[in-house]
């Protein structure tokens, strides 16, 4: 039975697992759940992930939610997987995982707050928030303050002076590229003051190309659809 | 050079991997920071952790911050850990991944802002703010009926049908323990609907004693201090729980 992928490109971090399946080989079937449609609060996928979020795998009779959890299982189950995804030496892996903690409490709500507040707002039935959203403005530029200054602190191409991307790129990656729904104004704005951001960001987009742009196709869709 | 772990044992993260370090008799030396005092934020601790928060450790020349990291680091570094506690089971390891980020989003934030939004409101140099204590009284009692339903769903003592603890059972029990900062009515009010939450805890403390109260010592201190504080404050007219009335400012 096929490794399955619970989906909507629209969340960041099943495009990270999605891109991650792609390009390290990993067969598997995408089912899609629109979450716009309230699909994920279905019963049939609470039975999947009781609670009720996206991405979510079943791999056999195995099932799993969290996005880095996901990640790591697959790096840790699939022999095809390159070690700098996930490296087995204790020291640089407890990195990986110390970047993938501090994305849960400072990078993931940037972004999120932001779209959530303004573009977003119409297709979740939300009210546009612009306080809400200078919030989200905030917490982001403070989060790519320290990716600039501490994370990509040494002179490789990738997070913690990796010359090889790892699942923390994927992950942080795929959080900071849920700005393509805002104007390109408002994105540049967001994004110039920090050059070292801007360069890992397409040093990762060319690593896992042409899958990376590919998954993010659906971002440009909704782009268009939303301004219309 | 022995490991150092950076602590306040006010910290929630802190005291999971203190007790973590005791129960498995890893060799190590506590520096401690006091988060009211903000020495967390001094140029010195900045070289050890730029993130300024707590814990952190270092061991040799390897530093390391992020609670959930430094359990894993120090599961698989000292060879006396027993497999429980991160075990090498990739389905095991997985869903204790999987446990471990949810709280991050889910539990962590709920006893957080309860607290610093009433009783440790004044030595954080915060106004007193009762709106916000609801929003985490909501969170937190999504979190614990997840808890219950979920993660305690199998019949197991621990968190995934577990028997024996694992570093997801010290690191949300230590989170949920922070409620013991407040008065009990509000810690029973808002722990009385979760029996198998109660008796998880109670399962964790007894697997890890005597160092899980050794190290949860501090905020019986800490409520201690403030409930004598408190009645000082009513024999000059004050009085009531601290969730329901605005404290008083002494400064």
């Amino acid at each position: 039975m096929k490794l399955k992928v619970y989906s909507d490109r629209l969340s960041q971090p099943v495009r990270a697992v999605l891109i991650f399946c792609k390009v390290n080989g990993i067969e598997f079937e995408e089912v899609r759940v629109d979450l716009s449609k309230r699909e994920h609060f279905s019963p049939e996928f609470s039975e999947i992930n009781p609670m009720n979020q996206l991405p979510a795998i079943v791999d056999g009779e195995f099932k799993l939610f969290e996005s880095h959890a996901i990640l790591i299982y697959l790096a840790s189950s699939y022999p095809e997987v390159a070690d700098h995804w996930y490296p087995a030496d204790v020291f640089k892996r407890s990195k990986i995982h110390s970047v993938l903690d501090w994305r849960h409490s400072n990078l993931r709500r940037g972004p999120v707050t932001i779209v959530q507040n303004t573009v977003l707002a119409p297709m979740f039935c939300r009210p546009f928030n612009p306080e809400g959203a200078a919030e989200g403005e905030k917490l982001l530029s403070a989060a790519l303050s320290k990716i600039e200054s501490f994370w990509l602190e040494g002179n490789g191409p990738f997070l913690l002076s990796a010359n090889q991307p790892s699942i923390a790129d994927l992950s942080l990656v795929c959080e900071i590229m849920q700005l393509e729904l805002l104007d390109e104004a408002d994105r540049n704005r967001l994004l110039s003051p920090y050059k070292k951001v801007q360069q890992w960001i397409e040093n990762t987009r060319n690593a896992t190309n042409p899958h990376f742009d590919e998954v993010h196709k659906s971002l440009k869709e909704i782009k268009e659809q939303l301004q219309k | 050079m022995k490991l150092k772990v950076y602590a306040d044992r006010m910290s929630q993260p802190v005291r999971a991997v203190i007790i973590f370090c005791k129960v498995n008799c890893i060799n190590y030396e506590e520096v401690r920071l006091d988060i009211a005092k903000r020495q967390h934020l001094t140029p010195k601790y900045a070289e050890i952790n730029p993130m300024k928060q707590l814990p952190a450790i270092v061991d040799g020349r390897f530093k390391l911050f992020e609670s959930h990291a430094i359990l894993i680091y120090l599961a698989c570094s000292f060879p006396g850990v027993a497999d429980h506690w991160y075990p090498v089971d990739v389905f095991k390891r997985s869903k204790i991944h999987s446990v471990l980020d949810w709280h991050h989003s889910n539990l962590h934030p709920g006893p957080v802002t309860i607290v610093r939004n009433t009783v440790l409101a004044p030595a954080l140099g915060r106004p007193f703010n009762p709106e916000a204590a609801a929003e985490g009284e909501k969170i937190l009692s999504a979190s614990l009926a997840k808890i219950e339903t979920v993660w305690l769903k199998d019949n197991g003592r621990f968190l995934l049908g577990g028997n024996q603890p694992s570093i997801a059972d010290l690191s949300l029990v230590c989170d949920i323990m922070q409620l013991e900062l407040l008065d009990e009515s509000d810690r029973d009010r808002l722990l009385g609907p979760y029996k198998k939450v109660q008796q998880w805890i109670e399962n964790t403390r007894n697997a890890t004693n005597p160092h899980f109260d050794e190290v949860h010592k501090i905020l019986m201190k800490a409520k201690e201090k403030r409930q004598n504080q408190r009645l000082k404050g009513e024999n000059h007219g004050g009085g009531g729980s601290d969730m329901k009335k605005p404290l008083v400012s002494r400064i």
